[in-house]
């Protein structure tokens, strides 16, 4: 067993030591849960610590073969862009069980259905094998479901058999793309991912098109791209807020990241679908923002503010381009942070409030002042505002997207003038106006909800301020990955 | 030995921040303080006066170069400023001259000044005039002798309304400061001819340059500095600010109204002399203005009872006097005479009070019957010839009823196209708000009207809001969502439906009838 094999079945481990503790016994089942999410979150520190940002390899690889015949593995490895996201995943786990203190009954299902999906995000940004990957994407699915339809609001059951619905159906695409891939001869060559990768650049091109519409289909659900977003907010709205962090922190980035990865194992189909993809991205930024902006409830407007934020990881993709590229995983890690600290801010304050509707709300700052800083600046990261995270992946992604198309990025600034409209709006509306007698007791953040809501938002400042060891981890695999682009693309594109 | 010429005016500047920061931060202040405010007045304005004086004896032993040049301040294309300061000449008497004048005044200031309650507002405000004034006299440069002629302005401005909780104090500040500003306009616009034409604003530039200007443009670009000018020294018909100017403390009337800061317009003149010289209409324009503001001032001032505005019209006639006599080519005289009144006027400024004490129940000589029978004229020196009046009617009144309309235009047109700004709704007036629902901005209501824009964009994105969610409601949320479900399970119960007949004994009967059929091959 290696240092991957370790973070990888930690969280399972841990859910397997709840089973035999009495359901009665809350502390210790939190005791044992926090203390295995923090486990992965110190061993996923030690892992970017010890990872070589310059080396374009994957780094500490582990391949054992599963099915030779096929030849699946049991693959796991890292690069660039799986590190960031391992910390946030792991990162977000831990908020999330700090932020879960409310959750009252059936603890101890809760604990291992959170544990249980850790161990498959975790399965997801690790694998460097497509059959695992699929097998991790879909071990997400099963505690999410539980998440939502047990400990959910009102619409839990729609929500619930909604998101697993679009969930599924998305997979099915991806299921059909990579089995389409895998007909051809695989030369066995490494993990299932390098050698389909090698094989898909046998097929003529416009099975690769096909074949990467089901890739943007299985994976758009996910992230989500415009018109398959339907499962979103009413998943959003209705997840108890820990789970809405991991929904939005997280599981919307598999999607992009495993966009990303199918976009450089098909760069020619990228390149023949590539006006699509953005008139999907910026139209996504668009109805995003003004559905945001039309929403009175707190909780949806952060969830359509997460269509309109993953449009632009979706641009970056799309402009096929370094700047573009690394404007995507920056805005990936951004916005695990930011819709991260909302869900969990938002989710803090109807605690207290239980009223979601912003127009209740009123001159907040007096009563809750530490409440009224984090989320002011979460809410001006959202807008990407220069001194966040939020302003330096936006940045990237639109210079990535001005080498490109240039003029259209028109679109793209309106997007973000839209956010600041709503995020402005909602700071006023929260903090500012008339004292409402309603809203005069209400207990400002405890300790450990300043814990955690300040390390999210100081994680915000800090990377807005210091971008540089962010962007260094995810520059020499972006290097590599147009490097197989590159050789990939014939001469005469 | 020229660099020390900076100290001259830094040292009322380091003492004008000095003791600012010092009083901002409550470390001086009240009575307690007074001392030492006054003390680290004095020892400034001492010193940059010692200096002054050095340098002249420096200049009259053996000569110094003209000007020095401290740096490179701004450059900008083919455009450089530099900041450089006179070492010589009249830039330097005067500037001497004016150091002493300060230093007696502030000396006479901490004893009139004592227990008032902006003492050290007062010395602040005085250093920061005083350094001002010291850049504009030394300063080689046009653009850096703006910058003391703004900030002396200011402290002007400060000091006029010293006395801020008053309001006739207030609106005599803003009528002088606002009067000034039309001045700073034509030293703008001479600053940026000269740039254009020569450039440089260097003062030795544009005297030397002059010669090679045409007449035409010499001549704008003397009567721009010849605005500057009038507007500073209360020229015709910048004249009544003046008047309104003396309503602060004694002393800083001395040093701003008698002595010093009303001089710098006749300076300006002096220090572009060969400019003018290559300007014959200039000339006459400042010779027809100072003898016109020198004979209304006179006249004016007859009719005068107290004792300050007295003073004030005869210092404004004898400004005109200066005038004319740079408009008629008596240059020196004119230098001389701006000395001799400085110190003059300061003089009797300081001792103003004392005049009355001295000339109690003594009644002022009253003025031939000749001139006493002409009642118009009584009245037109009575109501000081109607000038404010004429110059409200002719300035202010226009640009009043400009701004009027548009105001109506910004707010009736403008305003409902941009839309207006929603955190502003929250205000509680009752006022603002009916105001934001006039304009179309009606965002307080309770019913659901929440995303609301003003504006013409924020119309279009409300209504392109409106459609998105609709389409989003009824295609993506319910279309694909619930709709897709209840399909789902339509489909489902027509399969258990005919899951159930299949089963029914019947049915069940006949299908193995017909499969059997089927399966041994039917004739």
């Amino acid at each position: 067993m290696t240092i991957l094999s370790i973070l990888l079945w930690l969280p399972a481990l841990g859910a397997l030591s709840l089973i035999p503790v009495s359901a009665n016994n809350t502390r210790v089942i939190r005791t044992l849960s926090n203390l295995f999410t923090t486990g992965a979150l110190l061993m996923a520190c030690w892992l970017t610590v010890s990872f070589d940002a310059s080396n374009t390899a994957v780094q500490f690889s582990e391949i054992y073969p599963l099915n030779p015949k096929l030849g699946s593995a049991y693959a796991l490895g890292v690069d660039g862009l799986a590190i960031p996201m391992l910390l946030l995943a792991t990162l977000l786990t831990c908020i999330a069980l700090l932020a879960s203190f409310s959750v009252s009954e059936g603890i101890k299902g809760y604990h291992i259905a959170i544990l249980l999906l850790e161990f498959g995000m975790l399965g997801v940004f690790l694998a460097q094998d497509w059959a695992l990957f699929y097998i991790f994407w879909e071990v997400t699915l099963i505690p999410l479901y539980f998440l939502i339809d047990r400990w959910g609001g009102k619409r839990r059951h729609a929500a619930s058999l909604n998101f697993v619905l679009y969930t599924m159906g998305g997979s099915v695409f991806m299921l059909l793309s990579l089995l389409a891939i895998s007909q051809y001869d695989l030369e066995h060559q490494g993990s299932l991912m390098v050698s389909m990768g090698q094989a898909a650049q046998n097929m003529p091109v416009i099975e690769q098109v096909l074949v990467l519409l089901g890739f943007v289909v299985g994976f758009g659900v996910k992230m989500p791209i415009f018109p398959l977003h339907g499962w979103l907010p009413l998943a959003h709205v209705e997840a108890p807020s820990p789970v809405s962090i991991l929904l939005s922190g997280i599981l919307l980035k598999m999607g992009a990241y495993g966009l990303l990865r199918a976009v450089v194992m098909l760069p020619v189909a990228a390149q023949v679908i590539q006006p699509l993809l953005v008139f999907l991205a910026l139209f996504g930024m668009l109805y995003g923002g003004l559905l945001a902006w039309r929403q009175s409830d707190l909780k949806a407007m952060v969830a359509y503010s997460s269509l309109s934020h993953m449009g632009v990881v979706l641009l970056g993709i799309a402009s096929l381009n370094p700047t573009g590229f690394i404007g995507a995983i920056l805005q990936m890690t951004a916005h695990g942070l930011i819709a991260g600290a909302m869900f969990l801010l938002v989710g803090l304050l109807y605690e207290r409030t239980h009223t979601r509707n912003i127009q209740d709300y009123s001159s907040l700052a007096q009563v809750m002042p530490r409440f009224a800083i984090l989320t002011a600046l979460t809410l001006l990261a959202a807008m990407g505002l220069p001194g966040s995270v939020g302003f330096v992946a936006e940045l990237h992604t639109l210079i990535g997207g001005f080498q490109q198309w240039g003029g259209l990025m028109v679109f793209f600034s309106l997007s973000i003038l839209i956010s600041a409209a709503y995020a402005m709006r909602t700071i006023g509306l929260l903090f500012t106006g008339p004292v409402k007698p309603q809203m005069q007791h209400i207990a400002d953040l405890r300790p450990v909800e300043l814990l955690a809501s300040g390390v999210l938002v100081g994680g915000i400042v800090m990377f807005g301020f210091l971008p540089g060891p962010l962007i260094e981890l995810s520059t020499a695999t972006v290097g590599r990955m147009f490097v197989l682009i590159g050789e990939r693309l014939p001469a005469w594109f | 030995m020229a660099i020390w010429t900076i100290l001259i005016p830094l040292l009322p500047l380091l003492a004008a921040m000095l003791i600012g920061g010092l009083n901002f931060f409550k470390i001086l202040d009240g009575e307690a303080g007074e001392k030492y405010t006054a003390r680290i007045a004095l020892t400034a304005i001492g010193f940059s006066a010692a200096v002054g004086l050095g340098l002249l004896g420096a200049n009259w032993f053996a000569g110094m170069d003209e000007a020095y040049s401290y740096g490179n301040w701004l450059s900008c294309g083919g455009l450089a400023v530099d900041f450089k300061l006179m070492t010589s000449g009249f830039n330097l008497t005067l500037a001497s001259l004016f150091t002493l004048l300060l230093l007696i005044v502030m000396r006479f200031s901490v004893n009139y000044m004592h227990r008032e309650a902006g003492f050290h507002r007062f010395f602040f405000i005085l250093n920061l005039f005083a350094a001002a004034m010291l850049l504009l006299v030394l300063s080689a440069n046009a653009v850096f002798t703006f910058m003391g002629w703004e900030v002396a302005g200011v402290c002007s401005y400060w000091l006029i309304a010293y006395v801020y909780d008053r309001p006739v104090a207030a609106q005599n500040a803003t009528r002088a400061f606002v009067t000034n500003r039309v001045g700073d306009g034509g030293f703008i616009l001479a600053i940026s001819m000269a740039l254009f034409w020569l450039g440089s604003a260097d003062w030795q530039v544009i005297n030397t340059g002059a010669a090679d200007l045409t007449q035409m443009d010499a001549t704008l670009l003397a009567l721009g500095f010849a605005l500057a000018a009038f507007a500073k020294s209360a020229q015709f018909p910048f004249t009544p600010w003046l008047a309104r100017a003396v309503e602060g403390p004694t002393p800083s009337s001395a040093v701003f109204y008698g002595g010093v800061m009303t001089h710098a317009g006749v300076f300006l003149i002096i220090q572009s002399r060969p400019l003018f010289e290559q300007a014959p209409l200039a000339m006459l324009v400042l010779a027809l203005v100072g003898a016109l503001t020198a004979f209304c001032s006179y006249w004016v001032g007859l009719t005068q009872t107290d004792i300050k505005s007295s003073q004030i019209f005869a210092t404004s006639a004898q400004l005109g006097l200066m005038f004319v006599e740079c408009g008629l080519d008596f240059w020196n005289l004119a230098a001389w005479h701006l000395c001799a009144h400085a110190v003059v006027r300061s003089y009797l400024l300081l001792i103003a009070p004392s005049i009355l004490y001295n000339t109690q129940g003594r009644p002022t000589k009253s003025i031939s019957p000749t001139f006493a029978n002409f009642r118009w004229v009584f009245m037109a020196s009575l109501q000081r010839g109607w000038l404010e009046p004429a110059l409200d009617w002719a300035l202010v009144k226009p640009i009043q009823q400009l701004a009027k309309d548009m105001r109506y235009f910004d707010e009736h047109i403008v305003d409902s196209a941009l839309g207006a700004p929603a955190p502003a709704i929250k205000a509680i007036a009752s006022l603002a708000q009916w105001e934001e629902q006039k304009m179309g901005a009606n965002l307080i209501s309770e019913e659901d009207r929440f995303a609301l824009g003003s504006g013409l964009a924020g119309k279009l994105a409300e209504w392109v809001a409106a459609l998105l969610h609709w389409f989003e409601f009824r295609f993506i949320l319910r279309g694909v969502g619930r709709d897709s479900i209840r399909l789902g399970r339509h489909l489902g119960r027509a399969a258990i439906r005919f899951e159930r007949l299949l089963l029914n004994p019947s049915y069940l009967a006949l299908f193995v009838l017909i499969t059997l059929v089927v399966a041994r091959g039917y004739p």
